[in-house]
């Protein structure tokens, strides 16, 4: 496996096979990530990033293979099982509740005590500065604004390895450079992190390590600079 | 503002309490009626307005608890109040037996799958002559208890209203919301969708079983197309939807509203009433799909408990 030096993989996933009938969306998949690390998920449209997203997550039933979470397997269970072990994730199409609250897009994911919970989730909208916003609706927050909810949303969790689906994709540059520091600081806490992402700046820029998907298949893996000199990326993204 | 709103509902249930006293016969049916209404547009409001899963055919609770309550008073000779509390527990039993396939069901198909359920129930009891009398209908023993019955159907539309109280105020209550939100969303951020759909469920057909019962002790006799009427289940929606779906008050509103209208309109046009209810359901789902306390509640930002 190529978890790295620092022991045992967060994540392991072997052989990982979705197929919508006839489509194989994802084919025989495999990674491993170590912890505390941001790694980057890249591919051309249709590739099968967000399909091994939502196997990982539970969200679509795997065809084969297995998924690891801290050792522990997790294919099969129930989505919101998963989230609660610590797996939290964004969508690309942002998935606020549009008729909640700010506040209460967090609280709804929070466990234990109310009031500690909603310290919480107003040090979260403080963190990305929607403090003076958390009783509106989320619907009526700007498309910028609910990506930093959807975002803070999935830190309620506490989770250890946090999906990220194409985070940058419509985020203005000021925001984008807030976006990354923060993603970076989840890192600092020692938390993984595993972004798809089509602005190769942004992965090149942050990700210490990239898996390349093609028709359902890793074709490739290693630091981005290798990745960016790669034959076959290359060729699966320009075509030969 | 919680303490005036709290301040108008101390008031308002004082005198509703003694209204009995001073009351004609019909105005304490009418308002027996009411509380009906307030109960079983809040009972719906908790499934539907929250979680946004449709029930076309809420009357099914309603009827079972109806009959559960007859059969419980009629061959078991149990008194009528203890009677309506099986009937909200043969109810809630019920939807624990159907929810689990049900709920698993998407938009229109978990509605007419509700709807079904009331066909098939009402032929249930047509059918099962021995124990429900079929379609000759249940007589209960003759009981002169209106004053009472007001009383036990006011305290069925306060209990419904103070659990739509807690539950919306909550933390459950906002899970519930974000069902109707964004499913897979919910499911993502760790809240077992399908568990809190089952409990507002079993909450929400509860509510309706006691109603039933009530409503079966106060008329003294039913059969199957009296407490199985897809009319009821249409009013109760229409009522939650007017007051505002997924809040504490709307289906209170919507009922007071609806209901005194429909009494007014009733006792003077006898056919005209119907026509115009339906225009009331157009006029509604057309300009003010989210009900009045909806509209305020976007306008306004009005907190959870009103």
């Amino acid at each position: 496996m190529t978890a790295g030096a620092d022991g045992a993989p967060i994540l392991e996933v072997s052989g990982l096979t979705k197929r919508f009938g006839g489509v194989t969306a994802v084919n025989r998949c495999s990674l491993a990530l170590a912890p505390g690390r941001i790694y980057g998920l890249i591919g051309p449209n249709g590739s099968g990033k967000t399909t091994l997203f939502n196997c990982i997550t539970g969200l679509s039933a795997r065809d084969a293979g297995t998924v690891r979470f801290r050792g522990r397997r997790i294919d099969g269970l129930p989505s919101h099982r998963i989230a609660r072990l610590g797996i939290g994730r964004t969508f690309q199409v942002i998935r606020v509740f549009p008729e909640l609250t700010a506040l209460e897009n967090l609280l709804v994911v929070s466990r234990g005590e109310r009031e500690a919970a909603i310290m919480r989730a107003r040090e979260l909208l403080g963190f990305v500065r929607l403090d003076g916003l958390a009783s509106e609706f989320a619907g009526n927050l700007s498309y910028g604004q609910q990506k930093l909810l959807e975002f803070i949303r999935v830190l309620m969790l506490d989770p250890a390895l946090i999906l990220l689906d194409e985070p940058a994709a419509g985020v203005n540059r000021t925001l984008l450079n807030e976006l990354l520091t923060a993603i970076r600081g989840l890192r600092d806490e020692g938390r993984t992190v595993l972004i798809v992402e089509h602005d190769m700046k942004v992965v090149m820029g942050l990700c210490e390590r990239v898996f390349v998907l093609d028709y359902g298949e890793k074709i490739a893996e290693g630091p981005p600079e290798a990745i960016q000199a790669d034959e076959r990326v290359i060729e699966a993204y320009f075509g030969r | 503002m919680r303490r005036a709103l709290l301040l108008a509902a101390a008031v308002g249930l004082l005198l509703l309490g003694l209204y009995p006293r001073v009351a004609s016969g019909y105005g304490i049916r009418f308002m027996l009626q009411l509380f009906m209404w307030v109960a079983l547009a809040q009972s719906w409001n908790l499934i539907s307005g929250l979680t946004g899963y449709v029930s076309f055919g809420h009357v099914a609770f309603f009827g079972t608890g109806a009959y559960a309550t007859a059969i419980l008073v009629t061959t078991h000779g149990w008194p009528w109040p203890a009677a309506a509390v099986g009937g909200g527990v043969a109810a809630a039993l019920l939807a624990l037996l159907i929810g689990y396939p049900c709920l698993r069901l998407k938009g229109p198909y978990f509605a007419i799958s509700m709807l079904g359920l009331n066909e098939v129930m009402r032929v249930l009891v047509s059918y099962f002559e021995g124990l429900t009398g079929g379609g000759l209908g249940l007589s209960l023993p003759t009981l002169y208890a209106s004053v009472a019955i007001y009383y036990a159907m006011g305290l069925a539309a306060l209990a419904a209203t103070g659990a739509a109280h807690l539950i919306i105020t909550s933390r459950f209550g906002l899970r519930l919301m974000t069902i109707r939100e964004d499913e897979v969303a919910a499911e993502a951020m760790g809240i077992d969708t399908a568990r809190y759909k089952l409990y507002a469920f079993l909450l929400s057909a509860f509510v309706p079983g006691v109603v039933g019962g009530l409503f079966a002790r106060d008329l003294g006799y039913i059969e199957p197309v009296a407490v199985f009427p897809l009319a009821f289940t249409i009013t109760m929606i229409v009522m939650a939807l007017f007051g505002g779906k997924g809040t504490v008050w709307g289906p209170v509103l919507g009922a007071a509203a609806l209901f005194v209208f429909q009494e007014l309109v009733w006792a003077r046009f006898l056919y005209l009433h119907q026509i115009l209810f339906g225009a009331i359901i157009i006029l509604v789902v057309l300009f003010v799909p989210r009900g009045i306390l909806g509209v305020l509640q976007q306008r306004y930002r009005l907190p959870r408990y009103v």
